[in-house]
């Protein structure tokens, strides 16, 4: 019974992790339309970042933000010289930004080598929780609250606030946007530079959790892609509970059928796909 | 060329048509002489690199018929290239199964996984039938990495005989040769179904699918024809890799392999029908000449990826192709008696000639 406790718990914590690193792709990829498959790459770059100055003694906090804003520096300078003039057209963005993850990958690669790193548990969270005979890492648990907390405040933000309305009329019509005075082209920078800031936090955390290594960041590029799109492109209470549903599958697949492990999580998402192509709460599709 | 000119070339066409002929003829057989020639000038590693680009391109060359002529962009071909492969690795080393037989194999299994990838994506287009069909090819190689017992996992298939080919084509100059042979073949049987009625008809979806299904072609059909044709011969680029190798692991079915050939195509120009396979033949040979020089070939390899995204949209022979209309209409433009153009002419890239203007 408590297994099987461990076993959820396990699978939502890891789907919670998903959750992070797809939050940052639900609003350029989801809401932009902007295909990012660099956003593995800066996962990574966090990471290593955060990881590289906490080993040189930085202050674990201080660590986390120097990664988050190097990130999202680097995913601006991307958006700002390439990725804006590909506005619409899919093909060449998935070239672009995979050329752009190569790069950082192998620049990752170049400076760290090819051993698995992790960067430290949030100093507060190691160690683990006792609840009666149940026995369960604390940094897991803290991971589920942090990304359900993400989910509601990226919603409100974009749901509520004048910034998040701006954000949304920018991408269901940029010409009218503009005209109505919106700085599109500006809003567009600070929305994907917060998406790879947030691929960054994701590789911080996420890193602690799984180990980073220079490949790791296509591995969790595509799991959170699936999410993105199995949720629904844009809307980020689908994209929490696909990254749940997610992390239970890959979980339960692992514990009960190992050999079709990766086969049953693909498989089932290409099926949803193959029928309802928009995904779980996803608008009607686009082109 | 103008109006009046073009009237009376019912009776020079077959003049034209003919000198036109032997230009092709010509220049194919040169290729040929060439190709065949490649192994003598070379050392047994660039053969092996001419062996791995001719297999290379037909593998871009299969990739583009979904691709270019079919309009559907698929992010999934790593699945049949590593299909073909793991046959090669799975029937050679458990039942020694001779090479026709296998390959033969690859081909019914690659046309029969691409036809359910076909299948599964009748209902999506664009940037959903890129996340469905990378979705189907990582379930597959899911099965890779997972089936331990058949592929050998992570570690894949090591030590795959070359017993069972013929002796003069096991190795080196020999196996270029076999390579060369199949890919032509290939490639020819690829441009007669692309020049076939139902190649054209797949063109025609690309280009409306609304007309066509409304002219009565069952549009969702072709589309699967499309996909069945390019697995079946990514199957065989896979098999021919495999040979020569000889091993196969989950590399095989990864997905950058999927991109490595959309970027083949797009780079080399996915609207002609020999653009993909110069795609994969200039970036093959860009990773040797960059690797003398440096470790890096991965950050060098973004590089070309993010030229070829922001400038080569219609690839090498897209940009060569305009370049030789503008020179061509500037060309025409000075040697013509008026001399003077119109103002704006020269930014002209169709290159209409005064005369139609005037």
């Amino acid at each position: 019974m408590l297994t099987w406790l461990t076993h959820s718990v396990n699978g939502l914590a890891y789907g919670s992790l998903l959750f992070l690193v797809a939050s940052g792709l639900t609003i350029t990829f989801g809401l932009m339309r902007t295909v990012n498959l660099a956003h593995g790459a800066f996962y990574l770059l966090g990471g290593y970042l955060a990881y590289d100055l906490t080993t040189n003694g930085t202050d674990y906090w201080l660590a986390l933000l120097a990664g988050v804003l190097a990130a999202a520096t680097g995913g601006m300078v991307v958006e700002r010289a390439f990725l804006h003039r590909l506005a619409g057209s899919e093909l060449p963005q998935i070239v672009l930004t995979l050329g752009v993850a190569y790069i950082i990958g192998d620049q990752i690669l170049a400076n760290y080598g090819g051993d698995p790193v992790a960067p430290p548990t949030p100093p507060g969270l190691e160690g683990p929780v006792t609840i009666g005979d149940w026995v369960f890492p604390k940094f897991r648990l803290v991971m589920i609250g942090v990304a359900i907390a993400l989910a509601a405040v990226v919603g409100a933000l974009l749901k509520y606030t004048p910034t998040g309305a701006k954000v949304r009329a920018a991408v269901d019509d940029e010409e009218i946007a503009r005209a109505v005075g919106i700085r599109v082209p500006l809003v567009f920078l600070l929305v994907f530079g917060c998406g790879t800031g947030l691929a960054a936090f994701a590789g911080v955390w996420g890193g602690a959790f799984t180990s980073l290594a220079p490949d790791s960041g296509f591995e969790v590029l595509l799991l959170a892609l699936i999410v993105v799109v199995v949720g629904g492109l844009g809307s980020i209470g689908g994209a929490l509970l696909a990254a749940f549903l997610v992390g239970l599958v890959d979980q339960y697949g692992k514990v009960w059928f190992p050999e079709w492990a990766l086969f049953t999580l693909y498989a089932s998402v290409a099926a949803l796909l193959a029928v309802r192509p928009r995904g779980l709460f996803g608008k009607a599709v686009f082109r | 060329m103008s109006v009046a000119e073009k009237k009376p070339a019912g009776a020079a066409k077959d003049r034209v048509l003919s000198r036109r002929g032997i230009t092709v003829t010509g220049g194919f057989a040169v290729a040929a002489v060439l190709l065949v020639l490649v192994p003598s000038f070379t050392d047994s590693f660039y053969t092996f690199v001419a062996t791995r680009m001719l297999l290379l391109g037909l593998f871009a060359t299969a990739y583009n018929t979904v691709f270019g002529f079919g309009g559907m962009s698929s992010l999934g071909h790593a699945a049949f290239f590593g299909i073909g492969g793991y046959t090669v690795g799975i029937a050679v080393t458990r039942w020694d199964w001779p090479p026709l037989v296998v390959l033969a194999a690859a081909v019914v299994l690659g046309a029969a996984v691409a036809a359910v990838f076909g299948v599964m994506c009748l209902r999506v287009r664009g940037i959903y039938l890129l996340l469905l069909t990378l979705a189907l090819a990582q379930a597959i190689a899911g099965l890779a990495f997972y089936q331990t017992e058949w592929t050998g996992g992570d570690n894949g298939i090591p030590n795959i005989p070359r017993d069972g080919l013929p002796s003069s084509v096991r190795e080196g100059d020999g196996y270029y040769m076999l390579t060369l042979v199949v890919v032509a073949v290939c490639v020819a049987l690829l441009w007669m179904y692309q020049r076939s009625p139902l190649g054209m008809s797949v063109v025609g979806v690309r280009e409306s699918e609304a007309r066509m299904s409304a002219t009565g072609y069952r549009t969702g059909r072709l589309r699967v024809v499309a996909f069945t044709v390019s697995g079946a011969f990514s199957a065989v680029a896979g098999v021919l890799e495999v040979y020569l190798q000889g091993s196969v692991s989950t590399a095989n079915m990864s997905w950058l392999i999927s991109a490595d050939v959309l970027v083949f195509a797009i780079l080399g120009g996915a609207r002609h029908f020999l653009g993909p396979f110069l795609g994969a033949v200039l970036v093959t040979g860009l990773e040797v000449w960059v690797s003398t020089y440096t470790d890096r070939w991965t950050t060098v390899l973004g590089i070309v990826y993010i030229a070829t995204a922001l400038f080569l949209a219609d690839g090498v022979l897209g940009r060569a192709g305009w370049a030789v209309r503008t020179t061509k209409s500037w060309w025409e433009k000075k040697s013509s008696p008026g001399g003077a153009a119109p103002p704006g002419a020269a930014a002209d890239p169709a290159g209409v000639p005064a005369e139609v203007r005037a």
